[in-house]
């Protein structure tokens, strides 16, 4: 009953996100919700590897990327968007799958530096081989509208929701959160930890991919070099550690601050944000691990015990 | 062809360097410091500014040396200690998203104070080269191949002849059995930060003497923790080695495929070589 209840919010929520570019007219508006759809995208997508898996991932930047580069190819070559956007899924799940999973077989740190590598090492390669901008076509910017951009961001953040939810909701959520706690143990009861970790991270990969397909199609021009950025790693992992690691809630919050914040600061203060975002970061981590989640949590905990013990 | 060799063998020594730095922080207390990179690239300016002012770019070297130190040990104090008491893969998760973090803040202000421009240390003797059995060898390049010999002998004589050292190995084997001995943990790994650290200075006026940006640093911690990989993580002796083994592979792949693919050369390499050998290159057998 209470699952049906939250379906239906959920229902109603989502269907109100797809009326809204009829109410507002502001493009700025638009373009905002875009991106929160985006970094949402990304974000979630980091959690289900990053947060309920245990396994930081440093490489989603070439996960990203790759689902761009990819897209933004098929598309300028007549494939149709939703096609293009599946390919470049597709590619990305490839990716990581192909350089991942070796480091997935490993103890200790191999897996977020052997992701970092990747990262690294695709961010010069791209820029290398293509050192020049990708422009749109004239037909295409003709018929540029941003409604298309802004549902197709909507509807690939809901399919990473869905996907997400689903998977944490089941048995092989149940597997991810046991490796997460306790590797070895996990393993003793039985859990295939290397089959779990792997599915973790093809499903990352494929909604990563998404995502970046979302930035190919929403961009007029850029260098293929800036969505292989590694900035592109950090924002994840910073818009969920906001939030609160391994929540389906956490990436949602997260990201919706980071993009506040964002807007707040990187005008008026320019590259300075920058630092106050790896400030931010790193006491994070070091003091609220948890994240906003835990943070009304403990302040609930605090209000009790005060409560309790009295003036 | 073997031009390419001596090309490749010196770009080596400078990967191990860097790689020396993060085995030994890695291999004592489990910490990944992602930061490193950029602290080299902070190191690199240092000593531009030096050079500005009329210092020779290798005299600058125990200036910057202990500055990163002092640097180092405040960055443990702040951020880094507060993971002592972490179990080992808590810990290296952790330390390494401090160090993304920092990383962030260091690239970004280097890059507000500095600007994006790639900038080089040019001392006049930065062209020079010497004829060994037909080959060219640049001067630079050989006085940073001494010097990396130079700084793991005394790292070794560090390590193996003073009280430090073994209070160094004590505390990398138990950290809790050695303070119950009566180490001092916190000061042992207080002292190991600041020397890896500080270790940085060396690479950073090898780096600075080529090119380098306020955003290179991830580049160069790139190598340097491939090179780690490669000589088995931690295992400080083996980062020569390794790092020259790597500098040798880029050469080749340059001179086979040009320099468009070196970087990709160097991956599928390191995948390589952690799927046939998964303790890295000179990892050593741990009996189970």
């Amino acid at each position: 009953m209470k699952d049906l209840r939250k379906i239906g919010m959920a229902v109603c929520l989502i269907g109100l996100l797809a009326l809204l570019p009829f109410a507002i007219r502001s493009e700025y508006l638009i373009n905002l919700l875009l991106m929160f759809f985006l970094y949402f995208t990304i974000a979630q997508s980091w959690n289900l590897l990053g947060g309920f898996t245990g396994q930081v991932s440093l490489g989603h930047s070439a996960f990203f990327g790759m689902g761009d580069l990819i897209t933004r190819l098929l598309w300028i070559g007549k494939v149709p968007i939703l096609l293009a956007s599946f390919a470049g899924g597709v590619s990305s799940m490839l990716l990581a799958g192909i350089v991942g999973i070796p480091f997935l077989r490993m103890k200790r740190a191999y897996f977020p530096i052997g992701t970092l590598a990747l990262a690294v090492i695709a961010q010069i390669t791209i820029g290398n081989i293509l050192p020049l901008p990708t422009y749109l076509p004239g037909e295409y910017m003709r018929e540029y509208r941003l409604f298309s951009r802004y549902y197709l961001a909507l509807s690939v953040a809901i399919v990473t929701l869905l996907v997400v939810w689903r998977t944490v909701s089941s048995r092989t959520g149940l597997a991810l959160i046991a490796i997460r706690n306790d590797e070895a143990a996990a393993e003793a009861m039985g859990i295939k930890t290397y089959k779990y970790k792997v599915k973790a991270l093809l499903i990352s990969g494929f909604l990563t991919g998404l995502g970046g397909s979302v930035f190919a199609y929403h961009q007029v021009s850029y260098y293929h070099e800036a969505s292989f950025n590694l900035s592109w790693s950090f924002l994840p992992t910073l818009a969920t550690f906001i939030g609160g690691l391994g929540t389906i809630i956490g990436p949602i919050l997260g990201s919706a601050c980071f993009l506040a914040l964002n807007e707040l600061f990187a005008i008026t203060l320019g590259q300075i944000h920058l630092v106050i975002f790896g400030f931010s970061f790193v006491l994070i981590v070091l003091f609220l691990p948890g994240g906003l989640m835990s943070l009304s949590k403990q302040i609930k905990f605090a209000l009790k015990t005060r409560l309790l013990k009295g003036p | 062809m073997g031009q390419t060799l001596v090309y490749g063998i010196l770009n080596g020594t400078v990967y191990a360097m860097i790689a020396l730095g993060i085995a030994l922080v890695f291999g004592i207390m489990k910490y990944l410091n992602l930061a490193y990179g950029s602290l080299i690239i902070i190191g690199a300016y240092g000593s531009l500014f030096l050079f500005r002012m009329g210092v020779d770019p290798f005299a600058s070297i125990p200036v910057i040396l202990v500055t990163l130190f002092l640097g180092g040990a405040i960055l443990y104090k702040l951020f880094f200690s507060r993971l002592i008491e972490f179990p080992e893969g808590e810990k290296i998760k952790n330390s390494l998203l401090i160090g993304f973090g920092l990383m962030n803040v260091f690239d970004n202000l280097a890059f507000i104070i500095w600007t994006g421009n790639e900038r080089s240390l040019t001392p006049s003797y930065s062209g020079v080269t010497f004829e060994i059995l037909g080959l060219r060898v640049p001067l630079i390049g050989l006085i940073g191949g001494l010097l990396a010999f130079f700084l793991i002998s005394i790292l070794h004589l560090l390590l193996s002849r003073t009280y430090f050292g073994t209070s160094v190995m004590a505390v990398s084997q138990d950290h809790e059995a050695a303070g119950l001995m009566g180490v001092n943990v916190n000061r042992t790994y207080l002292i190991s930060f600041a020397i890896s650290v500080g270790l940085a200075s060396i690479p950073s006026v090898l780096i600075g003497l080529q090119s380098f940006s306020a955003t290179s640093g991830m580049q160069w911690f790139n190598k340097g923790i491939v090179v780690v990989m490669l000589s088995g993580m931690g295992n400080i002796y083996a980062v020569f080695p390794a790092g020259l083994f790597l500098g040798i592979i880029e050469a080749l792949s340059i001179f086979l495929f040009g320099a468009t693919y070196r970087e990709v050369t160097g991956l599928v390499v390191f995948v390589l070589v952690l799927i046939l050998f998964p303790r890295g290159l000179l990892g050593k057998r741990v009996e189970s």
